[in-house]
């Protein structure tokens, strides 16, 4: 009974995370930088989501399909606004990874000064409890692990079957040939920031739905996202999905050990070991720690 | 009225001056990208804390603080010695974390978020520095020490070594230099001066908790070296000064806290990102960021 409850918050935390790396993974793969505010724009994505229905009451979808439009657009505005200009200097990793932490800050201080610091709930009607094998789930729930587990599957056969995927690929492959052959690398970047975002909106709604609202929840996030993308390997998406459901059940399990106070130090433990031990990841094929 | 508070402003400018400025020996002289730092400032605060409020002496828990971050910045750095670039920077930003989350849940050692209160002004040799203006003095002829050390350190042959750690390490191997021992001997001096600022700043505010060693800290130390120029010990020292004091012009426009808080970061986020993208040397840099 309290294996199967264990399992069950794994997938749901790990559903959670998956999301959060997915979308991060997507954007390393075709930029080569650690977009550390991404952790931002999942935040943003659910206090847009607060904004528009609980605030403004919009209907639900609309409200979910209007956050899902602001999302992309605040991950492409940080793309146009800050990255590209910053590329086109040839500023390096190093560069874009500190402008990226310095968007974070930035955007937290904004969300906090418009919603104030203190926490906020989006409150909906129904969600009922099921009890499966001993263990029990909301209906939110189950629809957080579909929805993650959807999303990759649609994910792997986009990056495979479809025009931008198999551009994407060329350009996180080999981003010099891929202009030769007359892709524009840079419109793959600014796609893979749209879709990237679109998915930490998606992952915003659902936390913001889950769990409660605060501005500085996005350095958590990011972290455990990174987490679970590092472990799976940063540039691949597939992995950096599972790596996240490994993360999840790392610390729903480990908490059942250890004081509960530590479950966030088990995100960090994994990530230092994993940057120091296996950079590359579980699944991860290029790309170690020495360029 | 405003003396005391010009007072304050000049300890907290002292106290930053020597945390910039030996993050500048890591980031800008040898060119590691250490996102650490503030995780050193951190354990100095509590070491020097905790050995004050068990009865160490004062002077004692202020080497103390020096010498417990400088091995903490020597096991950072065997630990991450084969890693470069982004994947050092956020080896260095994991460790952070990782201090950062034992402040808050070793809480039979740190009281975890509650922070320790009352912590003693410092007493050297019976002599208690009580007053502001005399904590002031203490700082800054502890600050201004540091400096001269690291610009004697920068401007030495030894700084010249570390700077080719920075830009030739392949030729410093064909000389048979010890890259490894080079950026150990930074990365544990700047810990070390991380450290003692850290002690300087638990016994002036009397009062730490583990806030005050966030990932939002480092961004404004990160702020002040590249603001001020990369490798520039006097480019640290001058942007410290404009930093600090630029946010208290915000004062006069008499906000509640609530607002002045994160406005503030915005201020430092966008002026990281402003110098980022239109002044990548800072004031004084003579080197990009790697």
């Amino acid at each position: 009974m309290v294996l199967t409850q264990l399992l069950l918050n794994s997938l749901i935390i790990g559903g959670l995370y998956a999301l959060v790396a997915a979308g991060f993974s997507l954007i390393y793969s075709t930029n080569k930088f650690m977009h550390f505010a991404h952790g931002t724009s999942v935040v943003a994505g659910g206090y847009f989501l607060y904004a528009f229905y609980s605030l403004n009451h919009f209907p639900f979808w609309l409200a979910v399909i209007t956050t899902l439009f602001c999302t992309a657009l605040l991950g492409a505005g940080m793309y146009k606004i800050i990255y590209e200009p910053l590329q086109k200097r040839k500023a390096s990793n190093v560069i874009l990874l500190i402008a990226s932490i310095g968007i974070l800050i930035l955007f937290q201080n904004i969300i906090q000064l418009i919603f104030g610091a203190s926490i906020q709930t989006i409150s909906i009607q129904s969600n009922t409890t099921y009890t499966i094998l001993g263990a029990a789930i909301t209906q939110l729930q189950i629809i957080i692990i579909s929805i993650s587990i959807l999303l990759y599957f649609i994910l792997t056969w986009m990056m495979y079957h479809t025009t931008l995927g198999k551009h994407m690929r060329a350009v996180a492959d080999n981003p010099g040939l891929a202009k030769i052959i007359g892709i524009d690398p840079k419109k793959i970047a600014l796609w893979s920031f749209i879709l990237g975002a679109t998915l930490a909106g998606i992952a915003g709604i659902l936390i913001g739905l889950e769990q409660n609202l605060e501005p500085s929840m996005g350095t958590g996030l990011m972290i455990k996202g990174f987490t679970g993308a590092v472990i799976g390997g940063v540039e691949s998406v597939g992995g950096a999905v599972l790596g996240s459901y490994i993360l999840g059940a790392a610390e729903n399990f480990g908490v059942w050990y250890l004081p509960s106070g530590y479950k966030d130090g088990i995100a960090f433990i994994l990530l230092f070991l994993f940057l120091l031990l296996k950079p590359s990841g579980l699944f991860g094929i290029r790309k170690g720690a020495k360029q | 009225m405003i003396l005391p508070y010009i007072i304050h402003l000049l300890i907290f400018i002292s106290i930053y001056t020597i945390l910039t400025v030996s993050l500048n020996l890591t980031l800008g002289f040898t060119g590691m990208l250490n996102l650490g730092h503030i995780a050193f400032f951190g354990i100095g605060a509590y070491t020097s804390t905790l050995l004050v409020m068990n009865g160490v002496p004062y002077i004692i828990a202020f080497l103390a603080a020096g010498i417990i971050a400088g091995i903490f910045g020597y096991l950072l750095v065997y630990a991450v010695r084969k890693l470069k670039g982004d994947y050092l920077a956020l080896a260095t930003l994991g460790f952070s974390f990782v201090m950062t989350t034992l402040f808050l849940n070793w809480s039979s050692l740190t009281r975890g978020p509650l922070g320790i209160p009352g912590i003693p002004r410092p007493e050297i040799f019976g002599f208690i520095i009580k007053t502001p203006p005399a904590y002031l003095l203490f700082v800054a002829v502890i600050a201004i020490i540091i400096c001269i050390i690291c610009w004697r350190i920068t401007t030495s042959s030894f700084g010249t070594l570390l700077t080719a750690v920075r830009d030739d390490q392949l030729g410093l191997q064909v000389l048979g230099k010890n890259v490894f021992l080079l950026k150990a001997k930074a990365m544990i001096l700047s810990a070390c001066f991380a450290g003692i600022a850290g002690s300087l700043f638990a016994h002036y505010l009397s009062f730490i908790d583990p806030g005050s060693f966030t990932l939002t800290e480092i961004i404004l130390v990160f702020t002040i070296v590249i603001v001020g120029g990369i490798a520039s010990i006097k480019g640290s020292i001058i942007a410290t000064f404009v930093i600090i004091l630029l946010p208290e012009l915000l004062r006069f426009l008499a906000l509640p806290s609530a607002i002045l808080g994160p406005l503030r970061q915005v201020l430092y986020a966008l002026l990281l990102l402003i110098i980022l993208l239109y002044r990548p040397r800072g004031l004084y840099g003579r080197i990009d960021l790697e």
